[in-house]
């Protein structure tokens, strides 16, 4: 599927908005999305093919030579001059208020006209075929076991287009990306849940992903019926590429966003160049970094993406930032300004975070660990960039006696305490390395992005609770 | 366009339109000074189409946005119909019938956002009066937000939301230390005074937070929540009862079942409700034009009933469903200010979230902020967590007897937990 053709004709009239709100305001950007998202899904007793969660409109930043301003509205049409009036309107000040507003540096505008694609085999599969793989998954899942209560089998796939318009930049982006879900509700001993994340942007990949890991999330789901409570206390821990990931996003990823540096909300803002993990551990994020979820080609203020290292050998060297954060640290932004939709404002965020893989095998780590548990997949976490304390849920845990994986289960494990410490401890790092792309992210309690995170196995000593 | 497109269209057997219209305007300071000045204008429109076929139901959800062409829509519908085609659901009915143009009561339906939200921000950093106290960061958004639904059943129902939500971090810093809590506010109401006793509180909190040692672990203690994770404790619960989870096998509790078996705390009894006042998640109408029936789904720690969408209500056999209820109540406890003091307590400030399972039995969480009674003194403690068993906590749960109304809760002003570990 090409570029948007509704953005395409838009364009002439993002110029004509910039050069008429150009009259005021020394810098005028309009970024232009269209985001198509299908959802198909089956279960035991229903199924659905819909729209998912896409979005269609435009958002217009300005800056008035001291501070930001923006309206974000569904289309540009008619006359753009008494379109930027009825924007300066909207975006008055209370005189009392406007005498409160920071003084930033304006933004760059660099010069450069680009057009960026990156294709999918999304056009190969009609809804039909991918709803009759759904279906047929679930009913397999359900025939596996009898135990399977329920089974549900998601495909989502989503299409980005994005055209950003200043006066002298105008780039586009095309790309896709898509999810498979599998996840079983089991009754046994006890009821539990069980799941399966695929991610890429090749949906022959996630369906066959989704097809060899059915006996898996079964296998999974079976022994979570009998999985137990952890008993509290600090114990050493291997994690999986998930929960590496977790670790990476909410240990770390939240507290180095750079709009948090200039609210002196991030510890971090004053560890630049200092020790803040194991030596041995080394962390990135960027829209560049890796192929994932988040991996477009500029981000919502226009700026191209970035490979930005965030600990090298242990020391906090860089931050992300989008573009107010960066113009009002005098910073050269990294390519993480990024909206929740056009609807909403953009922020420092995340893209896909990861720790860089290691040296160690697998089984060396986990033949290292007297007594302790191997961790595995993301439930949730939450973040405190300014504390740093963390919280972070896995689904479960595998405990290790002796060097050994037990087929003792624990679930969920919640892992708490400080960042500095849960990252020192940190003393070895897999040769493995995957990254999780179906995550979504927020910021505090709203502002929803898609993102991935992950890495390689990671040892570390951490309280469970 | 819309509705007359969908009625030209003679394989429909039915459909529903979903449309909300927002008008914002948004204020972010950085510290006390104003960084971005936002404002919004926008539509959001999903269509559901039903197509019955083959003694099933199918339906599929589609969007409309602004930019898009009565030829477009023309397409969208017909991609949506062959997409029901797909979809082989069992069969249930449209709510039908019934016009209403509803409006949540607010003192800010006529003011002008500009002033209104130069006011709130006065409001809120009035609070900051605390000596080494800080508010580093603080987001208004003033909202008014018109939804309405209409459907192929007689249904055209609007109501109309004026509602604000302020973010804000209070922050106390001494030296190079600093420490921050998170404040989430929201109101239909704008009562300056309210925003400025509220944001203070969370101001001292955070002073304390910054005073706050870790105590003595590992202990086992009674700890008190406080409204937003009593809520989320109580929506778990409730949730678990919805028609949706009760059809698909999800849920834990079937109705009759015990929540509290053998337990001698207080007994739950847990109300959906369609609107508290104050709270901008009240309604008159859910997302299918049903009319709200408030339904007890616990009672004395009994499941009582289900509650939820038509769609999932009929699928039970429910004859009238009661709509997808968003608030909740809990009816007051037995719990006085001299029973907690009986015993040592954590008292949760702060919570860097309360993790719930109902499947595995466990309630937890990391406490950022608690205030620890020993049985003789008070102090703010950190760097600790909680962990037990839910069905356990659920049994010897205790409730306080004075009621508060905060967000889309109102119910007892503590929930009190017996035996947790705290680590």
């Amino acid at each position: 599927m090409p570029f948007s053709t509704y953005l395409d004709g838009k364009r002439a009239d993002c110029r004509a908005l910039v050069a008429a709100l150009g009259k005021r305001f020394p810098y005028v950007s309009v970024l232009g999305t269209d985001v198509r998202a299908t959802a198909i899904r089956a279960d035991k007793k229903s199924s659905n093919v819909q729209d998912g969660r896409g979005e269609c409109g435009f958002v217009v930043k300005m800056h008035d030579g001291r501070s930001f301003f923006e309206y974000s509205l569904d289309d540009l049409s008619g006359d753009m001059n008494a379109l930027a009036e009825k924007i300066e309107t909207a975006v008055e000040l209370d005189p009392d208020l406007r005498a409160r507003m920071i003084e930033a540096p304006l933004p760059q505008d660099e010069p450069l006209k680009q057009d960026f694609l990156r294709e999918t085999d999304f056009a190969e599969y009609d809804e039909e075929t991918l709803l009759n793989t759904c279906k047929a998954l679930s009913n397999e899942l359900l025939e596996k076991d009898e135990h399977v209560l329920n089974a549900f089998a998601m495909i989502q796939p989503f299409t980005v287009s994005k055209l950003f318009v200043t006066k002298n930049r105008e780039l586009s982006q095309h790309y896709g990306w898509a999810n498979g879900i599998l996840m079983v509700v089991y009754g046994g001993e006890k009821m539990s849940q069980a799941r399966h994340v695929e991610g890429s942007d090749k949906l022959k990949e996630i369906i066959e992903g989704m097809k060899a890991h059915t006996d898996d999330v079964i296998q999974l789901a079976e022994h979570l019926t009998h999985a137990q409570a952890i008993e509290p206390g600090v114990y050493d821990v291997i994690t999986d590429s998930s929960i590496t990931g977790l670790i990476a996003h909410e240990a770390f990823g939240h507290g180095v966003e750079m709009d948090q540096f200039v609210k002196d909300r991030a510890m971090a803002k004053h560890c630049m160049g200092q020790y803040v993990a194991s030596p041995i551990t080394n962390m990135h994020d960027g829209a560049a970094a890796t192929h994932s979820v988040a991996s477009y080609f500029f981000d919502d203020d226009g700026v191209l993406a970035h490979d930005t290292q965030i600990i090298k050998d242990g020391i906090l060297v860089a931050g992300l930032s989008d573009l107010a954060s960066a113009s009002q640290l005098s910073t050269a932004p990294t390519g993480n300004g990024r909206r929740d939709s056009y609807k909403r404002k953009a922020y420092s965020r995340m893209t896909n975070t990861f720790f860089e893989p290691g040296k160690d095998k697998l089984e060396d780590m986990i033949a290292s660990v007297k007594h302790g548990y191997m961790l595995f997949e993301t439930n949730n976490g939450m973040e405190d960039p300014k504390n740093w304390q963390i919280q972070c849920t896995a689904e479960y845990g595998i405990e290790i006696v002796d060097g050994k994986l037990t087929d003792n289960y624990v679930s969920p494990v919640v892992m708490s305490g400080s960042v500095p410490e849960l990252l020192k401890s940190i003393s070895m790092i897999s040769d493995q390395f995957k990254v999780i792309g179906a995550g979504m992210c927020g910021k505090g309690y709203k502002e929803w992005v898609r993102v991935s995170d992950g890495g390689p196995n990671l040892k570390a000593r951490v309280k469970l609770g | 366009m819309i509705q007359r497109l969908l009625e030209q269209n003679r394989e429909l057997s039915g459909w529903r339109i979903n449309e909300t219209a927002t008008a914002s305007y948004e204020l972010f300071f950085v510290h006390r000074k104003l960084e971005t000045v936002r404002a919004t204008d926008t539509v959001s429109t999903s269509v559901t189409v039903y197509v019955d076929h083959d003694g099933k139901k199918g339906d599929s959800v589609f969007t409309v946005s602004a930019a898009m062409t009565e030829a477009d829509v023309k397409q969208k519908i017909e991609t949506a119909v062959r997409r029901a085609k797909l979809v082989f659901n069992e069969p249930y009915e449209l709510p039908e019938g019934g016009e209403e143009s509803a409006e949540l009561p607010s003192n800010m339906k006529d003011r002008d956002p500009k002033e209104l939200g130069r006011q709130i921000a006065d409001a809120v950093f009035a609070a900051d009066t605390v000596p080494g106290g800080s508010i580093n960061a603080c987001e208004i958004f003033l909202y008014r937000d018109t939804a309405r639904v209409i459907n192929s059943r007689g249904i055209d129902k609007t109501q109309q939301k004026h509602w604000v939500m302020i973010e804000a971090i209070p922050t106390f810093t001494e030296g190079a230390e600093s420490v921050e809590l998170y404040e989430d506010h929201r109101f239909t109401d704008f009562d300056a005074a309210k925003v400025t006793a509220e944001i203070a509180r969370r101001m001292a909190e955070a002073r304390d937070r910054f005073t706050a040692k870790k105590p003595k672990v590992p202990m086992e203690i009674n700890v008190l929540l406080r409204p937003h994770e009593i809520t989320e404790l109580l929506s778990e619960l409730a949730d678990d009862l919805n028609y949706q989870s009760a059809y698909m096998h999800a849920n834990l509790h079937k109705i009759g079942d015990d929540l509290q078996e053998n337990g001698d705390g207080d007994k739950l009894t847990v109300t959906m409700k369609a609107q508290v006042p104050g709270s901008e998640a009240s309604a008159s109408f859910d997302a299918d034009g049903a009319a709200f029936t408030d339904t007890s789904v616990i009672r004395d720690g009994v499941a009582a009933a289900n509650f939820g969408s038509s769609r999932f209500g009929q699928y039970l056999g429910v004859e009238k469903p009661t709509g997808n209820l968003p608030c909740i109540r809990a009816e007051a406890g037995t719990l006085t200010d001299a029973d907690m003091k009986k015993a040592p307590y954590l008292d949760c400030a702060s919570l860097s979230g309360l993790q719930l399972d109902l499947y595995n039995d466990y309630i937890g969480g990391e406490i950022r902020l608690a205030y620890y009674f020993d049985g003789e003194k008070t102090v703010p403690v950190t760097g600790i967590s909680m962990s037990g068993k839910l069905s356990a906590a659920l049994a010897a749960l205790r409730l306080s007897d004075r009621m508060v109304t905060e967000g889309a809760y109102e119910g007892p002003q503590y929930l009190l937990l017996k035996g947790m570990t705290v680590l």
